[in-house]
């Protein structure tokens, strides 16, 4: 509007007046009263045509577009698409979490709200917790067989049963393997093994048997008949399998090695087993004579024995003690 | 006396009680002995006669007036229910006898979450599900349609790789998508 008044000495007095009316000018259009208000505006909008332009006195308001609502992205499902006789195992190959669009059952999971249906599958996270096994169908677990059998070799001819296994191979070696859902595979219990064996497969006599025995004490089941080692001082599995077998070499290698006294007569110590006839002094005879009072007949001194060998050997039950009992009761004549 | 100030107390300023004439006496004749007797007993601090209900509170959402809260299934059922109607959302064999690296794995789970819901920022719909099978960590959820599919593809791979160099295991994201947090709404309370 005004020019801009860099240097005043340009000014030329011809145009002085020219440039104060323009001011005034200026000022007069700023005024209020002479002021055309921006609403009324002529319209824009109908200058093409060829009708009246139309005078809005009051400018439209902005109008808020409404907001532009989301496009709903139409999501193909899988499932949709899926025959009767596909290859689900090619479809579902892995484990895998639950996924509603492509596994095509209608399922249905959860407690209902009050008067609602079971919740469906569609957002059902309960349906993801839980774990399943889509992947192992058994047309799946049968191809992955036949795949494997090509590595499998057939079982050992002559071991089809358990008694023939145990004749041949009666020594066992036994480690366990632990696997955890984390990043280490290390477990401190894997480096223990277990070696079992039937001691009557150890080829010992009867002295070196009974110092084995000896030797080994809890290790040895009476019933099973079998001797257990365990091994877990090496860090690594197959470090305590080597020990525990030179552990069995020297046990078998000691407990045949004898010295001069162990073949005394008094072997009772020895043989673990309690007779009569080793431990019968003079003084049991005699006092037995003294309760008859008269010399024993042998029957009742016999059954006597017997008795008292069953109590010592098989130890002291309902049956034994009044087997005792019954002897006792006959020596003393009631 | 103790009946006596419960009743005076109940008794609210704005609530009208139409009574007869006679009842009203004994009102009056009650609440002005109550009322001496509220004066000498307000200097007083009370003790609790009654036993304490110890209430669980945990897990459960305050009812609104117009039912206006929406609730999953998740947030409906509550932590008692969980092996009834509810499963869990940390699957892995640290629980188990002699399972291992229990607390390390708590922690991972933890951090899991928390990332993940961090990164898809107001897109997860349900709880985060975090699986475990041997070496790998499988991360699964419900997650709203918001953003576009190729920046979700991109989310996904950025998880994954972040979360496998942290945690040192191959890390997989299994989501379900969802058009509407509205879809997963199980109830209103």
């Amino acid at each position: 509007m005004l020019p801009n008044v860099t240097n005043i000495s340009k000014i030329r007095l011809t145009h002085a007046r020219f440039f104060i009316f323009k001011t005034m000018h200026a000022l007069a259009r700023k005024h209020a009263r002479c002021q055309v208000k921006n609403n009324a505006r002529i319209s824009q909008k109908t200058r093409t045509d060829d009708e009246f332009r139309t005078l809005e006195l009051v400018k439209e308001r902005f109008k808020r577009t409404p907001r532009r609502e989301r496009e709903k992205r139409e999501v193909p499902q899988r499932r949709h698409g899926q025959n009767i006789d596909q290859d689900w195992g090619s479809i579902w190959p892995v484990a895998r979490t639950f996924h509603p669009a492509t596994v095509p059952l209608p399922i249905r999971q959860g407690y209902p709200a009050t008067s609602q249906p079971i919740p469906d599958k569609y957002g059902n996270a309960e349906l993801m917790k839980i774990p399943n096994f889509l992947h192992l169908t058994p047309p799946v677990i049968e191809r992955q067989c036949l795949a494997l059998k090509k590595f499998c070799t057939p079982w050992p001819a002559g071991l089809e049963t358990r008694e023939k296994q145990i004749i041949n191979f009666p020594l066992t070696l036994s480690t366990s393997s632990y696997l955890h859902s984390s990043p280490s595979i290390r477990d401190p219990r894997a480096r223990v093994v277990t070696m079992k064996v039937p001691v009557d497969a150890l080829n010992l006599d009867k002295h070196a048997l009974n110092k084995l025995l000896r030797l080994v004490v809890d290790r040895y089941d009476p019933k099973t008949g079998l001797l257990t080692l365990v091994a877990d001082r090496c860090p690594l599995s197959n470090q305590n399998q080597e020990y525990l077998q030179y552990l069995l070499t020297v046990l078998v290698n000691e407990s045949k090695k004898s010295g001069p006294f162990s073949h005394e007569e008094n072997d009772l110590f020895e043989n673990r087993v309690f007779s009569w006839s080793k431990v019968q002094t003079d003084t049991t005879q005699r006092r037995l004579n003294e309760v008859r009072g008269e010399a024993m007949s042998s029957e009742f001194v016999q059954e006597y024995e017997k008795v008292v060998t069953e109590i010592h050997n098989s130890g002291e039950d309902d049956y034994t003690i009044s087997q005792y009992r019954d002897a006792v009761l006959k020596l003393y004549g009631l | 006396k103790c009946l006596c100030l419960t009743t005076v107390r109940s008794l609210k300023p704005r609530t009208r009680i139409n009574m007869s004439a006679a009842v009203n006496v004994r009102l009056s004749n009650l609440l002005q002995s109550c009322l001496i007797d509220q004066i000498k007993w307000q200097s007083i601090r009370g003790i609790q006669t009654t036993a304490a209900v110890n209430k669980s509170r945990s897990g459960r959402y305050k009812v609104t007036r117009d039912r206006s809260r929406p609730l999953t299934y998740e947030m409906a059922n509550q932590p008692c229910q969980i092996g009834h109607r509810k499963s869990w959302n940390s699957w892995n064999t640290t629980s188990l006898l002699d399972g291992q690296r229990e607390p390390e794995t708590s922690i991972d789970d933890m951090f899991i979450r928390k990332f993940v819901t961090g990164t898809w920022h107001g897109l997860f719909v349900s709880e985060i599900i975090i699986k475990r099978q041997h070496n790998m960590i499988r991360v699964a959820g419900v997650v709203q349609r918001k953003v576009l599919p190729r920046k979700m593809f991109f989310l996904i791979g950025y998880t994954e790789e972040l979360l496998s160099y942290w945690l040192k295991c191959p890390v997989r994201l299994e989501l379900q998508t969802v058009e509407d947090s509205k879809d997963v709404v199980y109830k209103y309370i």
